[in-house]
Protein backbone atom coordinates (compact mmCIF):
# COMPACT_ATOMS: atom_id res chain seq x y z
CA UNK A 1 0.00 0.00 0.00
CA UNK A 2 1.46 3.31 -1.14
CA UNK A 3 0.95 6.33 1.04
CA UNK A 4 2.29 9.73 0.10
CA UNK A 5 3.18 12.30 2.74
CA UNK A 6 0.16 14.39 1.73
CA UNK A 7 -2.25 11.44 1.96
CA UNK A 8 -0.90 10.43 5.36
CA UNK A 9 -1.14 13.98 6.69
CA UNK A 10 -4.69 14.37 5.38
CA UNK A 11 -5.70 11.02 6.88
CA UNK A 12 -4.23 11.84 10.29
CA UNK A 13 -5.80 15.29 10.33
CA UNK A 14 -9.13 13.73 9.30
CA UNK A 15 -8.96 11.23 12.16
CA UNK A 16 -8.49 13.87 14.89
CA UNK A 17 -11.37 15.22 16.89
CA UNK A 18 -10.69 18.73 15.57
CA UNK A 19 -11.91 17.74 12.12
CA UNK A 20 -15.34 16.84 13.52
CA UNK A 21 -15.62 19.54 16.18
CA UNK A 22 -18.89 21.44 15.86
CA UNK A 23 -19.99 24.71 17.47
CA UNK A 24 -22.33 22.67 19.69
CA UNK A 25 -19.46 20.47 20.89
CA UNK A 26 -17.38 23.56 21.62
CA UNK A 27 -20.19 25.12 23.66
CA UNK A 28 -20.71 21.89 25.62
CA UNK A 29 -16.97 21.70 26.38
CA UNK A 30 -17.34 25.22 27.75
CA UNK A 31 -20.32 24.10 29.88
CA UNK A 32 -18.20 21.18 31.16
CA UNK A 33 -15.41 23.59 32.10
CA UNK A 34 -17.91 25.80 33.97
CA UNK A 35 -19.13 22.76 35.94
CA UNK A 36 -15.54 21.80 36.76
CA UNK A 37 -14.83 25.38 37.85
CA UNK A 38 -17.92 25.41 40.12
CA UNK A 39 -16.95 22.05 41.61
CA UNK A 40 -13.24 22.70 42.17
CA UNK A 41 -12.95 26.41 42.90
CA UNK A 42 -16.44 27.23 44.22
CA UNK A 43 -16.87 23.81 45.92
CA UNK A 44 -20.48 23.44 44.72
CA UNK A 45 -21.35 19.75 45.35
CA UNK A 46 -17.85 18.76 44.12
CA UNK A 47 -18.41 15.03 44.64
CA UNK A 48 -21.08 15.17 41.93
CA UNK A 49 -20.45 18.21 39.77
CA UNK A 50 -16.82 17.23 39.16
CA UNK A 51 -17.54 13.78 37.63
CA UNK A 52 -20.66 15.17 35.89
CA UNK A 53 -18.54 17.96 34.36
CA UNK A 54 -15.81 15.56 33.31
CA UNK A 55 -18.37 13.11 31.89
CA UNK A 56 -19.81 16.02 29.89
CA UNK A 57 -16.32 16.92 28.67
CA UNK A 58 -15.62 13.33 27.53
CA UNK A 59 -19.02 13.00 25.85
CA UNK A 60 -18.47 16.09 23.74
CA UNK A 61 -15.02 15.24 22.42
CA UNK A 62 -15.81 14.22 18.84
CA UNK A 63 -15.02 10.63 17.77
CA UNK A 64 -14.26 9.62 21.38
CA UNK A 65 -17.39 7.42 21.58
CA UNK A 66 -17.99 8.55 25.16
CA UNK A 67 -21.54 9.93 24.92
CA UNK A 68 -24.32 7.99 26.57
CA UNK A 69 -25.82 7.40 23.13
CA UNK A 70 -22.62 5.91 21.66
CA UNK A 71 -23.48 2.22 21.67
CA UNK A 72 -20.49 0.17 22.83
CA UNK A 73 -18.71 3.18 24.36
CA UNK A 74 -17.50 3.06 27.97
CA UNK A 75 -19.95 5.61 29.33
CA UNK A 76 -22.79 3.98 27.40
CA UNK A 77 -22.29 0.97 29.68
CA UNK A 78 -22.38 3.21 32.76
CA UNK A 79 -25.53 4.85 31.39
CA UNK A 80 -27.28 1.47 31.35
CA UNK A 81 -27.20 1.72 35.15
CA UNK A 82 -29.29 4.89 34.94
CA UNK A 83 -31.52 3.67 32.14
CA UNK A 84 -32.37 0.46 33.96
CA UNK A 85 -32.75 2.10 37.38
CA UNK A 86 -29.77 0.40 39.01
CA UNK A 87 -27.55 3.27 40.16
CA UNK A 88 -30.02 5.67 41.91
CA UNK A 89 -31.35 2.90 44.21
CA UNK A 90 -27.76 1.91 45.07
CA UNK A 91 -27.03 5.52 46.03
CA UNK A 92 -30.11 5.32 48.27
CA UNK A 93 -28.65 2.19 49.89
CA UNK A 94 -25.63 4.25 50.89
CA UNK A 95 -27.78 7.18 51.99
CA UNK A 96 -29.81 4.84 54.19
CA UNK A 97 -26.61 3.50 55.77
CA UNK A 98 -25.53 7.09 56.49
CA UNK A 99 -28.87 8.28 57.88
CA UNK A 100 -29.88 8.33 61.53
CA UNK A 101 -33.68 8.34 61.74
CA UNK A 102 -33.47 8.93 65.52
CA UNK A 103 -34.50 12.62 65.41
CA UNK A 104 -37.46 11.73 63.19
CA UNK A 105 -38.54 8.89 65.48
CA UNK A 106 -38.21 11.16 68.53
CA UNK A 107 -40.50 13.76 66.95
CA UNK A 108 -42.59 11.94 64.30
CA UNK A 109 -44.83 14.94 63.59
CA UNK A 110 -41.86 16.42 61.69
CA UNK A 111 -42.71 13.92 58.95
CA UNK A 112 -45.46 16.39 58.02
CA UNK A 113 -42.78 18.99 57.26
CA UNK A 114 -41.20 16.52 54.84
CA UNK A 115 -44.60 16.29 53.16
CA UNK A 116 -45.21 20.06 53.19
CA UNK A 117 -41.91 20.75 51.44
CA UNK A 118 -43.16 18.62 48.52
CA UNK A 119 -45.47 21.55 47.69
CA UNK A 120 -42.48 22.80 45.68
CA UNK A 121 -42.74 19.69 43.50
CA UNK A 122 -46.37 20.34 42.62
CA UNK A 123 -46.21 24.10 42.07
CA UNK A 124 -43.33 23.41 39.70
CA UNK A 125 -45.35 20.71 37.96
CA UNK A 126 -48.11 23.24 37.26
CA UNK A 127 -45.50 25.83 36.20
CA UNK A 128 -43.90 23.33 33.81
CA UNK A 129 -47.26 22.56 32.23
CA UNK A 130 -47.80 26.32 31.76
CA UNK A 131 -44.45 26.47 29.94
CA UNK A 132 -45.54 23.79 27.50
CA UNK A 133 -44.19 20.52 28.93
CA UNK A 134 -46.46 17.49 28.95
CA UNK A 135 -47.49 15.87 32.26
CA UNK A 136 -44.72 13.24 32.29
CA UNK A 137 -42.04 15.83 31.57
CA UNK A 138 -43.58 18.25 34.09
CA UNK A 139 -43.53 15.54 36.77
CA UNK A 140 -39.86 14.80 36.11
CA UNK A 141 -39.05 18.53 36.31
CA UNK A 142 -41.22 19.04 39.40
CA UNK A 143 -39.34 16.41 41.39
CA UNK A 144 -36.30 18.74 41.36
CA UNK A 145 -38.21 20.46 44.21
CA UNK A 146 -37.64 17.34 46.29
CA UNK A 147 -33.97 18.40 46.39
CA UNK A 148 -32.95 14.80 45.97
CA UNK A 149 -30.55 14.03 43.13
CA UNK A 150 -31.00 10.24 42.87
CA UNK A 151 -34.81 10.59 42.97
CA UNK A 152 -34.68 13.25 40.24
CA UNK A 153 -32.53 10.98 38.07
CA UNK A 154 -34.73 7.96 38.83
CA UNK A 155 -37.93 9.78 37.81
CA UNK A 156 -36.38 11.52 34.80
CA UNK A 157 -35.02 8.22 33.45
CA UNK A 158 -38.48 6.70 33.82
CA UNK A 159 -40.75 9.51 32.67
CA UNK A 160 -38.64 11.85 30.53
CA UNK A 161 -35.27 10.31 29.62
CA UNK A 162 -34.64 12.99 26.99
CA UNK A 163 -34.61 15.60 29.80
CA UNK A 164 -32.35 13.63 32.13
CA UNK A 165 -29.24 15.77 31.65
CA UNK A 166 -30.73 19.23 32.36
CA UNK A 167 -32.85 17.86 35.23
CA UNK A 168 -29.84 16.21 36.91
CA UNK A 169 -27.66 19.27 36.46
CA UNK A 170 -30.40 21.60 37.78
CA UNK A 171 -31.08 19.32 40.77
CA UNK A 172 -27.45 19.03 41.84
CA UNK A 173 -26.61 22.67 41.10
CA UNK A 174 -29.48 23.97 43.21
CA UNK A 175 -28.75 21.45 45.97
CA UNK A 176 -25.30 22.96 46.23
CA UNK A 177 -26.90 26.42 46.36
CA UNK A 178 -29.22 25.55 49.28
CA UNK A 179 -27.18 27.72 51.71
CA UNK A 180 -27.72 30.67 49.38
CA UNK A 181 -31.32 30.03 48.27
CA UNK A 182 -32.97 29.16 51.58
CA UNK A 183 -31.90 31.78 54.19
CA UNK A 184 -33.56 34.85 52.55
CA UNK A 185 -36.86 32.94 52.19
CA UNK A 186 -36.63 31.69 55.79
CA UNK A 187 -35.98 35.19 57.14
CA UNK A 188 -38.72 36.69 54.99
CA UNK A 189 -41.36 34.23 56.19
CA UNK A 190 -40.51 34.29 59.91
CA UNK A 191 -40.33 36.92 62.63
CA UNK A 192 -37.30 37.39 64.88
CA UNK A 193 -39.34 36.06 67.81
CA UNK A 194 -40.20 32.88 65.90
CA UNK A 195 -36.56 32.34 64.96
CA UNK A 196 -35.60 32.52 68.64
CA UNK A 197 -37.92 29.69 69.71
CA UNK A 198 -35.97 27.01 71.57
CA UNK A 199 -37.23 23.48 71.14
CA UNK A 200 -37.36 20.84 73.84
CA UNK A 201 -34.60 18.24 73.91
CA UNK A 202 -35.45 15.18 71.83
CA UNK A 203 -36.36 12.04 73.75
CA UNK A 204 -34.08 9.04 73.30
CA UNK A 205 -35.45 6.19 71.18
CA UNK A 206 -35.02 2.50 71.89
CA UNK A 207 -32.76 0.57 69.53
CA UNK A 208 -35.58 -1.92 68.86
CA UNK A 209 -37.75 0.87 67.42
CA UNK A 210 -34.85 1.99 65.23
CA UNK A 211 -34.52 -1.57 63.91
CA UNK A 212 -38.25 -2.10 63.31
CA UNK A 213 -38.74 1.32 61.67
CA UNK A 214 -37.09 0.58 58.27
CA UNK A 215 -38.99 -2.69 57.99
CA UNK A 216 -42.32 -1.02 58.78
CA UNK A 217 -41.68 1.88 56.36
CA UNK A 218 -40.82 -0.59 53.60
CA UNK A 219 -44.00 -2.59 54.17
CA UNK A 220 -46.33 0.42 54.53
CA UNK A 221 -44.94 2.66 51.78
CA UNK A 222 -44.13 -0.02 49.23
CA UNK A 223 -47.55 -1.60 49.59
CA UNK A 224 -49.20 1.79 49.09
CA UNK A 225 -46.90 2.92 46.28
CA UNK A 226 -45.15 -0.09 44.69
CA UNK A 227 -43.37 2.10 42.13
CA UNK A 228 -41.18 3.57 44.84
CA UNK A 229 -39.90 0.20 46.09
CA UNK A 230 -36.48 0.33 44.35
CA UNK A 231 -35.68 3.67 46.00
CA UNK A 232 -37.33 3.34 49.39
CA UNK A 233 -36.53 -0.36 49.71
CA UNK A 234 -32.82 0.28 49.23
CA UNK A 235 -32.90 3.32 51.55
CA UNK A 236 -34.43 1.24 54.30
CA UNK A 237 -32.13 -1.73 53.67
CA UNK A 238 -29.13 0.56 54.10
CA UNK A 239 -30.63 1.88 57.33
CA UNK A 240 -31.29 -1.65 58.57
CA UNK A 241 -27.60 -2.46 57.94
CA UNK A 242 -26.81 0.49 60.20
CA UNK A 243 -29.28 -0.10 63.00
CA UNK A 244 -29.37 -3.89 63.21
CA UNK A 245 -25.84 -3.98 64.62
CA UNK A 246 -25.19 -7.40 63.08
CA UNK A 247 -23.96 -6.32 59.63
CA UNK A 248 -21.09 -4.00 60.48
CA UNK A 249 -19.16 -4.88 57.31
CA UNK A 250 -22.14 -4.35 55.02
CA UNK A 251 -22.93 -1.08 56.79
CA UNK A 252 -19.39 0.15 56.46
CA UNK A 253 -19.22 -0.82 52.78
CA UNK A 254 -22.58 0.80 51.98
CA UNK A 255 -21.80 4.12 53.63
CA UNK A 256 -18.29 4.44 52.20
CA UNK A 257 -16.97 2.42 49.27
CA UNK A 258 -20.26 1.42 47.63
CA UNK A 259 -21.82 4.89 47.64
CA UNK A 260 -18.54 6.40 46.39
CA UNK A 261 -18.19 3.92 43.53
CA UNK A 262 -21.84 4.23 42.52
CA UNK A 263 -21.62 8.03 42.69
CA UNK A 264 -18.73 7.95 40.21
CA UNK A 265 -20.69 5.74 37.80
CA UNK A 266 -23.91 7.74 38.22
CA UNK A 267 -22.31 11.15 37.81
CA UNK A 268 -20.25 10.07 34.78
CA UNK A 269 -23.36 8.55 33.21
CA UNK A 270 -25.32 11.77 33.76
CA UNK A 271 -22.44 13.82 32.38
CA UNK A 272 -22.24 11.57 29.33
CA UNK A 273 -25.88 12.37 28.54
CA UNK A 274 -25.05 16.10 28.29
CA UNK A 275 -24.49 16.31 24.57
CA UNK A 276 -25.19 19.38 22.45
CA UNK A 277 -28.31 17.74 20.99
CA UNK A 278 -29.85 17.07 24.39
CA UNK A 279 -28.63 20.10 26.32
CA UNK A 280 -28.43 23.15 24.06
CA UNK A 281 -32.16 23.65 23.84
CA UNK A 282 -34.72 26.16 25.07
CA UNK A 283 -36.11 23.44 27.36
CA UNK A 284 -32.85 23.48 29.36
CA UNK A 285 -33.26 27.16 30.22
CA UNK A 286 -36.90 26.53 31.19
CA UNK A 287 -35.82 23.63 33.42
CA UNK A 288 -33.13 25.73 35.11
CA UNK A 289 -35.73 28.45 35.88
CA UNK A 290 -38.31 25.90 37.04
CA UNK A 291 -35.69 24.19 39.23
CA UNK A 292 -35.10 27.46 41.09
CA UNK A 293 -38.86 27.93 41.50
CA UNK A 294 -39.09 24.35 42.83
CA UNK A 295 -36.44 24.96 45.52
CA UNK A 296 -37.94 28.30 46.58
CA UNK A 297 -41.49 26.92 46.81
CA UNK A 298 -40.32 23.80 48.67
CA UNK A 299 -38.52 25.96 51.24
CA UNK A 300 -41.51 28.29 51.59
CA UNK A 301 -43.92 25.35 51.88
CA UNK A 302 -41.90 23.79 54.68
CA UNK A 303 -41.48 27.06 56.62
CA UNK A 304 -45.16 28.04 56.30
CA UNK A 305 -46.30 24.59 57.46
CA UNK A 306 -43.84 24.74 60.37
CA UNK A 307 -45.30 28.15 61.32
CA UNK A 308 -48.76 26.58 61.40
CA UNK A 309 -47.45 23.71 63.54
CA UNK A 310 -45.74 26.23 65.80
CA UNK A 311 -49.00 28.12 66.36
CA UNK A 312 -50.95 24.91 66.96
CA UNK A 313 -48.35 23.60 69.43
CA UNK A 314 -48.29 26.86 71.39
CA UNK A 315 -44.87 27.95 70.16
CA UNK A 316 -43.01 24.71 70.80
CA UNK A 317 -41.73 24.37 67.22
CA UNK A 318 -39.25 26.74 65.62
CA UNK A 319 -40.52 27.43 62.05
CA UNK A 320 -36.96 27.45 60.75
CA UNK A 321 -36.83 23.65 60.88
CA UNK A 322 -39.54 23.58 58.17
CA UNK A 323 -37.06 24.55 55.48
CA UNK A 324 -35.17 21.31 56.20
CA UNK A 325 -38.16 19.42 54.82
CA UNK A 326 -36.49 19.59 51.40
CA UNK A 327 -34.26 16.52 51.53
CA UNK A 328 -30.72 17.86 50.71
CA UNK A 329 -29.33 15.99 53.74
CA UNK A 330 -27.68 17.35 55.88
CA UNK A 331 -27.13 20.72 54.23
CA UNK A 332 -30.72 21.94 54.70
CA UNK A 333 -30.59 21.06 58.42
CA UNK A 334 -27.33 22.97 58.75
CA UNK A 335 -28.98 26.00 57.15
CA UNK A 336 -31.79 25.85 59.76
CA UNK A 337 -29.15 25.70 62.50
CA UNK A 338 -27.20 28.62 61.01
CA UNK A 339 -30.19 30.93 60.54
CA UNK A 340 -31.43 30.09 64.06
CA UNK A 341 -28.00 30.75 65.56
CA UNK A 342 -27.86 34.15 63.84
CA UNK A 343 -30.79 35.20 66.05
CA UNK A 344 -29.69 33.40 69.22
CA UNK A 345 -26.31 31.70 69.42
CA UNK A 346 -27.43 29.40 72.24
CA UNK A 347 -30.23 27.94 70.08
CA UNK A 348 -29.26 24.47 68.77
CA UNK A 349 -31.71 23.53 66.03
CA UNK A 350 -29.51 21.05 64.15
CA UNK A 351 -30.87 17.82 65.66
CA UNK A 352 -34.46 19.12 65.53
CA UNK A 353 -33.98 19.99 61.84
CA UNK A 354 -32.58 16.53 61.07
CA UNK A 355 -36.10 15.13 61.68
CA UNK A 356 -37.79 17.01 58.81
CA UNK A 357 -34.59 16.64 56.78
CA UNK A 358 -34.71 12.84 56.70
CA UNK A 359 -38.51 13.07 56.45
CA UNK A 360 -37.87 15.01 53.25
CA UNK A 361 -35.97 12.02 51.83
CA UNK A 362 -38.97 9.79 52.53
CA UNK A 363 -41.36 12.52 51.31
CA UNK A 364 -39.61 13.00 47.98
CA UNK A 365 -39.42 9.22 47.47
CA UNK A 366 -43.16 8.99 48.17
CA UNK A 367 -43.79 11.90 45.75
CA UNK A 368 -41.80 9.96 43.15
CA UNK A 369 -43.92 6.88 43.90
CA UNK A 370 -47.10 8.86 43.25
CA UNK A 371 -45.77 10.00 39.86
CA UNK A 372 -44.79 6.45 38.95
CA UNK A 373 -48.26 5.21 39.97
CA UNK A 374 -49.89 7.91 37.82
CA UNK A 375 -47.61 8.02 34.78
CA UNK A 376 -45.21 5.07 35.01
CA UNK A 377 -45.15 2.17 32.60
CA UNK A 378 -46.66 -0.89 34.32
CA UNK A 379 -44.88 -3.21 31.87
CA UNK A 380 -41.43 -1.98 32.86
CA UNK A 381 -40.75 -5.14 34.87
CA UNK A 382 -41.28 -7.46 31.90
CA UNK A 383 -39.07 -5.14 29.85
CA UNK A 384 -36.26 -5.64 32.36
CA UNK A 385 -36.67 -9.41 32.23
CA UNK A 386 -36.36 -9.26 28.45
CA UNK A 387 -33.23 -7.06 28.68
CA UNK A 388 -31.55 -9.36 31.20
CA UNK A 389 -32.31 -12.38 28.96
CA UNK A 390 -30.72 -10.53 26.02
CA UNK A 391 -27.63 -9.62 28.07
CA UNK A 392 -27.19 -13.24 29.23
CA UNK A 393 -27.55 -14.57 25.68
CA UNK A 394 -25.06 -11.94 24.41
CA UNK A 395 -22.52 -12.88 27.08
CA UNK A 396 -23.02 -16.59 26.33
CA UNK A 397 -22.33 -16.00 22.63
CA UNK A 398 -19.04 -14.16 23.29
CA UNK A 399 -15.89 -16.07 22.21
CA UNK A 400 -14.13 -17.66 25.19
CA UNK B 1 -58.12 27.41 31.28
CA UNK B 2 -56.35 24.76 29.26
CA UNK B 3 -57.45 21.20 30.11
CA UNK B 4 -53.84 20.05 30.69
CA UNK B 5 -53.40 22.78 33.31
CA UNK B 6 -56.57 21.65 35.09
CA UNK B 7 -55.28 18.07 34.91
CA UNK B 8 -51.95 19.15 36.40
CA UNK B 9 -53.76 20.92 39.26
CA UNK B 10 -55.86 17.80 39.87
CA UNK B 11 -52.75 15.61 39.82
CA UNK B 12 -51.03 17.96 42.27
CA UNK B 13 -53.97 17.91 44.70
CA UNK B 14 -54.30 14.13 44.55
CA UNK B 15 -50.56 13.59 44.90
CA UNK B 16 -50.14 15.90 47.88
CA UNK B 17 -53.13 14.21 49.55
CA UNK B 18 -51.55 10.79 48.97
CA UNK B 19 -48.22 11.97 50.41
CA UNK B 20 -49.88 13.37 53.53
CA UNK B 21 -51.93 10.18 53.92
CA UNK B 22 -48.87 7.93 53.65
CA UNK B 23 -46.87 10.05 56.06
CA UNK B 24 -49.74 10.33 58.57
CA UNK B 25 -49.96 6.51 58.52
CA UNK B 26 -46.21 6.44 59.22
CA UNK B 27 -46.55 8.95 62.08
CA UNK B 28 -49.25 6.80 63.70
CA UNK B 29 -47.08 3.70 63.24
CA UNK B 30 -44.04 5.39 64.79
CA UNK B 31 -46.08 6.66 67.75
CA UNK B 32 -47.43 3.16 68.31
CA UNK B 33 -43.92 1.66 68.11
CA UNK B 34 -42.49 4.22 70.54
CA UNK B 35 -45.43 3.64 72.91
CA UNK B 36 -45.05 -0.16 72.79
CA UNK B 37 -41.24 -0.16 72.96
CA UNK B 38 -40.21 2.73 75.23
CA UNK B 39 -36.58 3.70 75.67
CA UNK B 40 -34.88 2.10 78.64
CA UNK B 41 -31.75 3.70 80.00
CA UNK B 42 -28.74 1.38 79.88
CA UNK B 43 -27.13 0.52 83.24
CA UNK B 44 -24.29 2.85 84.20
CA UNK B 45 -20.89 1.41 83.35
CA UNK B 46 -18.04 1.32 85.85
CA UNK B 47 -15.92 3.66 83.73
CA UNK B 48 -18.40 6.50 84.37
CA UNK B 49 -17.95 6.23 88.11
CA UNK B 50 -14.18 6.29 87.66
CA UNK B 51 -14.22 9.25 85.32
CA UNK B 52 -15.90 11.73 87.64
CA UNK B 53 -13.37 11.64 90.50
CA UNK B 54 -10.55 11.93 87.94
CA UNK B 55 -12.08 15.03 86.50
CA UNK B 56 -13.00 16.60 89.81
CA UNK B 57 -9.45 16.06 90.99
CA UNK B 58 -8.18 18.86 88.77
CA UNK B 59 -8.27 22.36 90.16
CA UNK B 60 -9.93 24.10 87.21
CA UNK B 61 -12.64 21.58 86.22
CA UNK B 62 -15.29 21.36 88.92
CA UNK B 63 -18.30 18.98 88.92
CA UNK B 64 -20.50 21.99 88.12
CA UNK B 65 -18.55 22.60 84.92
CA UNK B 66 -18.78 18.92 83.99
CA UNK B 67 -22.56 19.06 84.53
CA UNK B 68 -22.83 22.16 82.36
CA UNK B 69 -20.70 20.64 79.58
CA UNK B 70 -22.69 17.39 79.75
CA UNK B 71 -25.99 19.27 79.47
CA UNK B 72 -24.79 21.31 76.47
CA UNK B 73 -23.38 18.24 74.74
CA UNK B 74 -26.61 16.33 75.37
CA UNK B 75 -28.64 19.15 73.79
CA UNK B 76 -26.21 19.48 70.89
CA UNK B 77 -26.00 15.73 70.18
CA UNK B 78 -29.69 15.09 70.90
CA UNK B 79 -28.71 12.26 73.24
CA UNK B 80 -29.55 11.48 76.83
CA UNK B 81 -26.73 12.42 79.27
CA UNK B 82 -26.58 8.72 80.22
CA UNK B 83 -25.63 7.76 76.66
CA UNK B 84 -22.11 9.22 76.86
CA UNK B 85 -19.56 10.22 79.43
CA UNK B 86 -16.80 12.79 79.44
CA UNK B 87 -13.46 11.18 80.23
CA UNK B 88 -11.01 14.02 79.79
CA UNK B 89 -11.05 17.81 79.69
CA UNK B 90 -7.95 19.76 78.79
CA UNK B 91 -8.34 23.40 79.87
CA UNK B 92 -6.28 25.70 77.67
Amino acid sequence: MELTFGDAATKIIGSTGFSSLTVGDGMMILVACVLLYLAIWKKFEPLLLLPIGFGCLLANLPLSMMASTDSGGLLNFFYQGVKHEILPPLVFLGVGALTDFGPLLANPSTLLLGAAAQIGVYTTLVGAVFLGFDLKEASAIGIIGGADGPTSIFIASKLAPHLLAPIAVAAYSYMSLVPLIQPPIMRWLTTAEERKIKMEQLKPISQTVKIIFPVVVTIVCCLMLPGVTPLLGMLMLGNLFRESGVTARLHETSETHLINIVTIFLALAVGSSMTADSFLRLETIKIIVLGLLAFCMATAGGVIFAKIMSKLSGGKINPLIGSAGVSAVPMAARVSQKVGAEEDQSNFLLMHAMGPNVAGVIGSAVAAGVFISLFGDPTIGSNHAEISTNIISTISSLPK
Amino acid sequence: MDSIVITSLTVSLIAISVIFTVLVVLICTIKLLVYLLPYQEPPLSKSTTHASPQLSATNTVTPDIISAITAVMATHLGKSPQEFHITQINPK
